[in-house]
């Protein structure tokens, strides 16, 4: 299980849009904590994903108008918030990705 | 004072906004009603797809905007699948539904639906709007949204209370938006000039580069950048069915559609080489085959301006995120400073006689021939407007034009239907071209009374209905794959299209394969096809060809690119 705090301000449907993105992986939602953060709003989701599925949970929350920021406690979630994958991953562990 | 209708129509003008299409009821009433004097010049089509479906037409031809509206309720849901075929193929649209009056949101009134919640993951943006306050905001900000990055849908729900209120209106407002972590990463852009010298070793340690045009590619409006750039390159180039038009078919490097119904030099030079630049493509399903198995050999250099589109199906070696009208010029004048390998060798490879297609002019399938004599008889800048099906993929492959907009059809979603409205909506953007629809005979039927749109506008789209009398392409499916079960394709007992167009007040003639068995085709035929295109009023073209032909080359779901199906070679 991964959390992930994504800040947002809270505009008309932006947590829905935030919520939907893992539930249309049909992921579960099994926490949901959202509370106003300074001026913003903060949510807080643990979810069970897989590598791949974090890469595109975190590029399809930024892309959301009202997300403000996205992080989590993944070693490698700075990674996937930039390049992805890193330029020194194998083509083997590129399929690999793809796979799961 | 001024109502709120009037402020959404002076919104509207303030954007730009001279046409829109749509369909009129309870809620939205008060906007039609405000419509006369506006400015906005109000299509009405027969459907409320067929109005979104216009819009998305108007749009993708366009570049600009396209607007929908709809009353509230069944008006709202029947917009939702355009809504989502904008979504998937990057469309500009916004859609104005009326909404019951803001006391009664929440009862199950009369024709009340939660088209925020229904469309929220179709939409890039939405907003119920709940005070008239917020009517020029809300306006402002949908275009903003539709328009920018990815273009995409927006939808724009208002209360028909609030429609009808009055408020002192100083005007229209400017959207500012706040920077955002996607554009942090778009703007970024090709400012960082490591990016050429890592594309340029990746070039120089590759053998067998290809490059990948996709719709993001012509969105950006940087096609003669990447002509340039695809010239410079020099190697083996095909195109997502999206991105026809982008390379002129006529370039030696070449190899036309690339996916599952692409060609065999292009899905074969995808799955062998070693270095794929893709240019505003998604990397669909479609094209990549089974995605564990998708140029295997490959590393991926991927231009995009939507993050959210890397790491999708397959992960990329090095996105070049951003816009690609910034980043494909930027590019393109920075690897002018770079000599590049010579790939003459696997370019001979590549794009050489032996993958050339097994029958080019088309001998074994008399609609392929129909097809090539229709498009070589186009007038120079002409749009196909294509359905979803067998025709489509037919069409896509005998599609020779170089312009970018050229070639219109619903492609991520696969939406039935799409054409003839959306052709409606390219004519009247684009009044002096000839507009060509080839739709198949299910698809022409599920938005049929849009003939009524044509007719009454004088609309002079060229109609051509692929008439095999089945579902076609779930009949090959059924074919290849059910052991031909053909369970519910079959469509023998299709009315006679060519009175129904005459109800419709539309001139519509027939041709059979028998017309296409000479090559070259007679007078009398050519000269039927020249009529057809070069008349000043709508025409339908009914062509009855065999139930059972298929599109070849075919990559059977969850195959490789190299597994793909080929036709025979037709018997000399």
């Amino acid at each position: 299980m991964q959390s992930f705090y994504i800040r947002y301000r809270n505009t008309q449907g932006t947590l829905m849009r935030i919520l939907n993105a893992a539930s249309r992986r049909a992921l579960d939602l099994p926490l949901v904590q959202a509370e106003p953060a300074g001026h913003d709003h903060q949510v807080t989701l643990a979810l069970e994903v897989n590598h791949k599925q974090v890469g595109q949970l975190y590029r399809e929350w930024c892309s959301i108008a009202d997300v403000i920021n996205v992080s989590s406690g993944l070693a490698q979630a700075a990674e996937w918030a930039a390049a992805h994958p890193p330029v020194g991953v194998t083509m083997e562990e590129s399929r690999a990705a793809a796979r799961a | 004072m001024l109502k709120g209708a009037d402020i959404v129509l002076k919104c509207l003008r303030a954007e730009g906004v001279e046409l829109v299409f749509g369909y009129p009821g309870g809620a939205i009433m008060p906007l039609y009603d405000a419509l006369e004097g506006s400015g906005v010049r109000h299509i009405l089509t027969r459907h409320e797809q067929g109005a979104v479906f216009a819009a998305e037409g108007y749009a993708r031809v366009t570049g600009e905007v396209g607007v929908a509206m709809a009353t509230s309720g069944p008006g709202a849901t029947n917009l939702v699948t355009g809504i989502a075929d904008a979504k998937m193929d990057s469309v500009p649209l916004v859609c104005i539904t009326g909404q019951v009056r803001s006391a009664l949101i929440g009862t199950d009134a009369f024709q009340e639906t939660d088209v925020f919640g229904v469309t929220l993951s179709l939409t890039k943006w939405s907003r119920l709007v709940r005070t008239i306050d917020e009517i020029p905001e809300a306006i402002a900000e949908g275009f903003h949204w539709a328009r920018s990055g990815r273009p995409g849908p927006v939808v724009i729900d208002i209360p028909t209370d609030l429609l009808k209120a009055k408020k002192d209106f100083s005007g229209p407002v400017k959207f500012r938006p706040h920077a955002r972590p996607a554009d942090a990463k778009a703007d970024g852009g090709f400012t960082d000039t490591g990016l050429t010298e890592k594309i340029v070793a990746l070039l120089q340690q590759s053998s067998k580069p290809v490059a990948l045009i996709g719709a993001g590619a012509k969105l950006s409006g940087s096609i003669p950048e990447l002509r340039r750039l695809l010239d410079q390159l020099n190697i083996p180039t095909f195109a997502t069915v999206h991105g026809l038009g982008a390379v002129p078919p006529q370039s030696p490097y070449y190899l036309g559609m690339v996916g599952m119904h692409g060609t065999r030099a292009a899905n074969m030079a995808l799955h062998e080489t070693d270095l794929l630049l893709v240019f505003g493509a998604r990397l669909d399903d479609r094209v990549t085959g089974d995605p564990t198995r998708f140029a295997p050999h490959a590393k991926i250099v991927h231009f995009e301006i939507d993050p959210a589109q890397l790491d999708r199906v397959r992960p990329c070696e090095l996105p070049v995120i951003g816009n690609l009208g910034d980043t494909i010029p930027a590019f393109q004048a920075e690897l002018r400073r770079h000599s590049l390998p010579d790939f003459s060798q696997w370019r001979s490879v590549a794009c050489g006689d032996e993958r050339a297609e097994l029958d080019p002019r088309g001998l074994a399938q008399p609609t392929i021939r129909f097809l090539d004599e229709l498009f070589s008889r186009l007038p120079q800048e002409s749009v196909v407007v294509a359905d979803v099906g067998q025709h489509q993929m037919w069409a896509a492959q005998r599609y020779r034009s170089s312009s970018p907009r050229g070639f219109i059809t619903s492609g991520g979603l696969g939406a039935m239907g799409f054409a003839l409205p959306a052709a409606v909506g390219v004519q009247l953007a684009k009044p002096d071209t000839c507009v060509l629809c080839v739709s198949g005979d299910g698809g022409f039927q599920m938005n049929i009374q849009e003939l009524a749109t044509v007719h009454r506008l004088g609309l002079p789209v060229k109609m051509v209905i692929i008439d095999n009398k089945y579902l076609g392409m779930v009949r090959q499916w059924q074919q290849l794959f059910y052991e031909r079960n053909y369970a519910e394709t079959d469509l023998s007992d299709n009315p006679d299209f060519v009175e129904i167009a005459k109800a419709y007040k539309i001139h519509s003639f027939r041709l059979n394969e028998d017309s296409m068995r000479e090559f070259p085709v007679s007078t009398e035929t050519g000269d039927q096809i020249d009529r057809f295109l070069r008349s000043p009023e709508p025409e339908l073209l009914v062509f009855d060809c065999a139930p059972e032909a298929n599109v070849f080359p075919m990559v059977p779901a969850g195959a490789a690119l190299s597994e793909m199906l080929l036709e025979e070679e037709p018997s000399q």
